[in-house]
Parts: structure tokens; sequence; C-alpha cells
């Protein structure tokens, strides 16, 4: 039997997304081959911040969630190799509302997360480096900025 | 210990307490436990008991020596001797056989005249599907893990029979009980799940040893000898994976294949490249990161060269094997290196040798499982090298180290079993279930068995009340009968959830399918969810909708949520039911057709079922009623119209 209180919590949090979300962000449930849907995982597509390196790119997220959530956090993911200092090489975000020892609470929805990695876009987490990238930029951030707007235009919107 | 004693202790109550501020259903505890009539009840009844192994054995000889005769078990597992200090049902010569099955003839050698069944077989299983647990006046739980007591309890649930669920670890211990609707279920109360811990603590700042141990099992474990794509220290981009070479290459600073042993490497050479990788380039890199230290103490870079054995050796006894060439047939470093005691704690010589060596052993004596190895706390070689390389990061950061013990049991969370914790908890459940059989639930009571400094004591309190914001039990359920063959999805929005429930805009699912309607949907949804109205509801996605499932029905629109328990009905008869399907449940009486009810006891459904599950429910009648006057009147009118005959 599936179900439980993760499943209906992401029911919930779908019913929610669906009446209401940041304008030009994208999240919904994995669809498999066979019409299926896969409630724990979530593809999402987050758009740059205006004004910033980032603004014009929609960039790839996904969620999974495990049989303990709401208790524990989604893990979240960019595409591997993504370039952002507090991104580790196989995509995993470091944000601290993402932490189960730090800031996450089950209370945090799904709109919040999502939200809370696009502000972390344009102002990465120097405290707490995941990756070498970040000495880019602190150190040589022309060559920052360049990396990330030639990301930005990878992931472009159409 | 004997039924007798269990059963009919204590002096005879005064017949006034028999009946004094008891109505029929709650007779006061624990006089009922006297009673005749309990005793009965004891041997009439029919319990499952889930799980036949720590709590499990225990139990099982507590209800045949209570004097419980009609007894169905499951287990998945087999015996293993590890098991036979506690689980004193079984014997060596069961190692390897199912526990379900030895238990249950254990038990009947001491009671030859109980009935008792076993199953082979995962709870999870189609075959013990809610109808299965209909069947028992209460399910008893000794199971190991979470997923497995949340699924019994989703089940008892929907087959409204009563839990009791228990759980020990080490000295500790407890007994619940789960009745819907008078009591909390399983998962009213979010429960303590094992820890994780956040990829940024693991990789770049470990602080306690636990974080070193981790990081050795789940990270260094898989990507030296398992899956390495499974690490989340592989750091190789997927392929086709196209941002900029520039970005890849400052971000990825390793060569994705320098985890890989190069053609032709010999196993030490390979065994001492990764000792400098993970313990001196890669740890210098992070140093590097300065930011990440400013509160924090940089990790230290180890020299292999200063740890090499010529430092080690002082006791003498460095054995000849250690010397290069030697074939590496042994399976364990340790014996190699002499280092034989488990609860001591080496040095930092001793873990570099044994982290050189184990790599080494792992590579020439055991190639096959190279790319598909995984980490099990019972593979002496592979707790080794855990151990070995989560000292040496400790030691980088300045944590302390660990024995080869205490390693082992928490990179395989191992809490230790204690028999006497499974006895008395075991004992307390068959208590608890008596409480049941004697319908005297208000007595019905959460124990937990506790360690008080010295002392060992069992602490009670009444069953708390079901949480109404629980997600899995405050939400109303109904029983659908149909033919899941025949009728398609269409059907099943347009006659039962918009007809019949009146809903706008129904979001459905069953597993991994799901179906919406309503605002907020992208084109591809739509088309998607156009697609699924046409197929009967037994061939949709995931599995289908089929007897036995569980639908979870939400509107999109109104405050509306629901399960139905589908029944499928191969022979359900299109003429006898014009509508196609049979609504029962908690749901408001108005809604329900005596003409319908009466045809499904025609059908071989047990009545009482419907009557139980109809019986009372205030919760839905409230919410029903605080539902918008408009809405209501859409209800009442589509009752309305069913009620009229088609033609």
């Amino acid at each position: 039997m599936s179900g439980g209180m993760a499943a209906a919590r992401l029911a919930e949090e779908r019913k929610a997304w669906r009446k209401d979300h940041p304008f030009g962000y994208v999240a919904k449930p994995e669809v498999e081959a066979d019409g299926s849907t896969n409630i724990v995982k979530w593809h999402c597509k987050l758009p740059g911040k205006a004004g910033t390196l980032w603004e014009g790119g929609m960039f790839p997220l996904t969620l999974e969630f495990s049989h303990d959530y709401p208790t524990k956090p989604p893990r979240v993911k960019f595409p591997a190799g993504f370039y952002h200092p507090n991104v580790f090489p196989q995509g995993d975000v470091c944000l601290s509302i993402l932490n189960p020892q730090k800031g996450w609470r089950p209370s945090i929805t799904v709109k919040q997360i999502l939200v809370g990695v696009q502000g972390l876009l344009d102002e990465p987490n120097i405290e707490d480096p995941a990756n070498e990238c970040y000495r880019d930029f602190k150190r040589n951030r022309p060559q920052y900025d360049k990396t990330v707007k030639l990301q930005t235009k990878r992931y472009a919107a159409d | 210990m004997g039924r007798d004693k269990t059963l009919s202790s204590g002096t005879a109550p005064p017949d006034t307490l028999h009946t004094a501020g008891s109505s029929q259903d709650v007779l006061a505890w624990p006089w009922a436990a006297t009673g005749e009539e309990l005793k009965q009840r004891v041997q009439d009844v029919k319990v499952l008991a889930v799980g036949a192994g720590g709590i499990g054995c225990e139990l099982l000889k507590t209800l045949v020596m209570s004097g419980f005769k009609h007894i169905e078990v499951v287990d998945l597992d087999t015996i293993e001797t590890s098991n036979l200090n506690r689980q004193f049902l079984f014997r060596k010569r069961h190692v390897g056989k199912s526990k379900a099955l030895v238990a249950a003839e254990a038990v009947k050698q001491m009671r030859p005249d109980i009935d008792i069944t076993a199953y082979q077989g995962n709870v999870n299983e189609s075959r013990f599907d809610v109808d299965f647990f209909r069947r028992f006046d209460c399910v008893l739980n000794g199971l190991d893990n979470l997923e497995a007591r949340r699924h019994i309890n989703r089940l008892c649930l929907a087959a409204e029979v009563p839990l009791v669920e228990s759980g020990t670890a080490g000295y500790l211990g407890q007994v619940s009980v789960h009745i819907k609707g008078r009591t909390e279920c399983f998962e009213c109360q979010p429960k303590p799940t094992s820890k994780t811990f956040p990829v940024c603590t693991l990789r770049n700042t470990p602080d306690k040893p636990i974080h070193c141990v981790v990081w050795a099992k789940e990270m260094l474990f898989p990507l030296l000898f398992g899956a390495p794509e499974a690490s989340d220290l592989h750091e190789a981009p997927p392929a086709g994976s196209g941002i900029d070479a520039a970005a890849v290459t400052r971000n990825i600073a390793d060569d994705p294949s320098c985890y890989q042993r190069a053609e032709g490497e010999s196993s030490t050479h390979f065994a001492e490249r990764m000792f400098r990788h993970l313990y001196c380039t890669k740890i210098n890199e992070l140093r590097n990161m300065e930011d990440l230290w400013r509160s924090r103490r940089p990790p230290q870079a180890l020299d292999l060269d200063a740890l090499r054995m010529p430092a080690y050796g002082d006791g003498g006894d460095q054995p000849a094997a250690i010397e290069a060439g030697v074939p590496a047939t042994a399976s364990s470093a340790c014996k190699e290196l002499g280092l034989s005691d488990a609860h001591s704690v080496w040095n930092d010589q001793q873990n570099a040798a044994v982290f050189l060596r184990a790599v080494a052993l792992f590579l020439d004596g055991r190639s096959h499982e190279l790319g598909s190895a995984q980490f099990d706390k019972d593979d002496l070689l592979a707790v080794e090298l855990v151990t070995a390389a989560a000292n040496l990061r400790a030691t980088c950061f300045g944590i302390s180290r660990q024995s080869l013990f205490e390693t082992k049991g928490m990179a395989g969370n191992i809490i230790h079993a204690i028999a006497t914790t499974n006895a008395i908890v075991s004992g307390l459940i068959v208590v608890e279930a008596m409480k049941l059989l004697a319908r005297s639930f208000a007595s019905c009571q959460t124990s937990f068995l506790q360690v008080s400094g010295s002392k060992r004591l069992v602490s009670r309190m009444s069953a708390p009340e079901p949480s109404a914001a629980c997600m899995v039990c405050s939400t109303a359920q109904a029983r659908l009968v149909l033919n899941a063959n025949k009728m398609s999805l269409q059907q099943l929005v347009d006659k039962v959830l918009k007809g019949r429930l009146a809903l706008i805009a129904p979001s459905l699912w069953c597993g991994t399918f799901s179906y919406e309607e309503g605002e907020g949907l992208e084109e591809d949804e739509i088309t998607r969810n156009r697609k699924l109205l046409l197929l009967p509801l037994a061939q949709l996605p995931g599995g289908g909708v089929v007897h036995n499932s569980i639908l979870h029905v939400d509107d999109q629109e109104q405050c509306f949520k629901a399960q139905l328990i589908i029944t499928h009905r191969e022979d359900w008869d299109d003429e006898q039911h014009p509508e196609g399907f049979y609504l029962g449940g908690d749901l408001p009486p108005a809604l329900t057709e005596p003409s319908v009810e009466a045809a499904i006891s025609e059908t071989a459904s047990p009545n009482e079922d419907v009557v139980s599950l109809t019986s009372d429910d205030d919760g839905v009648a409230a919410e029903a009623a605080a539902r918008p006057v408009a809405k209501r009147k859409a209800i009442e009118g589509n009752t309305d119209s069913s009620k009229r005959p088609r033609t």
C-alpha cells in the first residue's frame, strides 16, 4: 500500500503549488514513460533573478523526497557539474534550510525551498563553500562572472 | 508461566465493580481479565503476529501460554546464527530456515491444541491485503523497521482492526495501542528517524566520529569498490553534460578516473595513491578554502611516508606477509597486522597500515566484487577498511578515533538487542491485546520501558487520542464497490466523484497513478490526464486501481478529502446496479441508499463490514455540514437524481 505521511504531504504541496506559485517557476512530480507519476521526485525550473548574472536562465533542479519527509528535508540537486560555490560536484545544494541539523523544519514548503535556492544563486554563502569555484568568486570575479554568464546562456529560457 | 496465572491471578472482583459504571463495551480493567467471558474470548479470537524475530519469538510464546488459540504469523526472514542468543524458539539446526515456520512449529509443540498458520513473506505483498487483515480481531506487531510499521498501520486503519505496536532498542522498549477513531494511529506523531548528515558536513566539515564513519562507509567505500556513481564523492559529470569546459575543469578538480586503478598498477601502489589523494591532496584542497575555517579548525594533511610501517613495527610482530609481493589471500588486514583486539583504538601508523593493506586485499582477493561491492557490517575486511579510513580522516580533522568494534556499531547502526527487553515488551503487548478483547478501550495504555540510573522501569500513559491533523488517520474512508475491469476512469470521475460526491475538480492518486483536473495545470499535463480517462480502472498506470487499492481523493476547488477503498467485483451486474458502483462508508447517511445496501449483501460481501463502516463518524458529518450551502445542495441534488430510476 502506498501513501502515508510523505505522499499525503506531497499531495498537499502539489495542490498548494497549483493554486499559487511564484511567477516563472516550474515544479512538478516526475512522470514516467508509462504515464505513472512519481510523487517523491519533483522536476523544477528556477528562473534566474532579474538584474543578476543569472537573469534569463531557467535552471533545472530536482527535489527527491524520502519516506521520512517532511521530518527530513528533500535532497535538492542541480545537474552534476553545476557552477555555483554552494553546489557540490554531484549537484547537491548546500543550503541551511535544507540541513536537518540546521534550518530545516517540517513546515517549510516546496515554494520556500525553491525561492530559497533562487536567492542562493546570486548570493552564495561563502562561509560554506562546496567546491573550488568559490575561489573565482572571491579572487577572480571576472572569471566567475564570465562562467556564470556562460552557464546562464546554456540554461536560457526558450 | 501459564495461562492460569495470567488470566485468573488476583482476587475475584466484587460484583458491584463488574457492573458499576461499565456499559456494555467498557469493562473496567483489570477486573475484566478475571472474567470467564474474556477467558473464552481469548480462546476464540484470531490474532495476527507480524514478525517472528526478537519480539516475535517472545510474543508467540506469551500468546500461546496465555491461552490464545488461533494465531497467524508473518515473517520474511530466515534464521541466522546471530539470532540464536535471544530468539529462543530457534536452534542451530534451524539456521537458514523461515523464522515464521520454525517459530510456529516451536510454539505448537508447547501447546499442541493451538491452531497456528505461518507465512514466510513480506507484509507488503498483495496477498496480505485489507481483506486479509479484516479476518483478525487484533494485529500484534513485532517489527524491526519503520516502513513495515507504517504499512501495517495503514492496513489496520483501512481494515478497522485494532493494532498493538511495539519496538525495542537495547534496554528501551515501547508498546502502544492503535484503534481507529479512538486512539492515535502509529503515524499521528512524527517518528524520530535515523540520523542523516548533510553532504556539506560529511564532505567538508566533519566534527564528530560518526561523520567520518559515514563518509568512509557511504562515500569512500562505494567509490573504491562499489558503484562509483552512487557515491557523493564521485566527481565525474554525467556524459553529455554540456557545461563549458572551463567551468568543468575548474569545478571538478579531479580527473574522474583518479579513483580507478590504472592499467598495470599494483594493488599496493593503488592503495598508496588513494591514501595520498584522500588524506593529503583532498585535505589540502579543503584547507585552501580558507572561508570554511574562519571559525573552525582547519584540517591537517597526513604524510604517508611519516606513517610508514617501520614506525609501527616497534612491537616486533610485523608479519612478513605485508612485504610486497606476497599473494593476498587473507580476508583480514588486521589478522595479518596482528591487530586482533577489536576494542583497542589504533594509532595513526596502524590505521595507515590497515588502510593500505585492506585496500590491497580487496583488490587482489575480491576482484570479482569490484564495481558492485556494498558495505556490509558483517564483512570483516570492509569494516576494517572503514574503521581505518574513518580514523585517518578523524585525525586530519582533529576528531577522536574509534575502535573497530565501535566503528562497526556506528556503520551498521547496531543497537545490541536485549532478550529481557523483548520479553517484557511482548508481555505488555499481550496485556494490551487482552484489554482490547475485553473491550476495555478506555484502559488501553502506551507503555515505555526505560532505564533510569541503574533501574529499569515501565511507565505508562493512557493511549492518546487521534491527532486531527494526522494525514494518515484523520481522512474519511469509504468503501467503493465496482468492476475495475469495466469502469473507466471517466465513469469514476463523472458518476462517483462529481455525481455522487459533488466534487468540482477532483485530484486522485493511488500509488504511482495520479489524475488531476482544474486550474494550474500545463498543456502536457492536461493531455496526459485526458488520455487516462479512457482507461478502465484496472489498466491505469502504476498497477491500476484494483481490488484493495486505496484511492486518495481531493478537490482542487473545495475542501474535501477522502480515501476510497476499492472492492472489485468481477460479477458486478450493470442491470442490477445501474449506477455501476456502490459507495458505502463513513459518509453522511443521506448519501447511502438502502436499496443498494441490500444489493451489496447479495454479492457475497459480508454485510457486517458495511454496517460497521457506516456506524458513526462525527468528524465526517461535521465536515459535510461545514461545506458551503451551495455544495450541500449539489450533494443532495445528486443523491435525489441518483435515486430516480434510470431507463
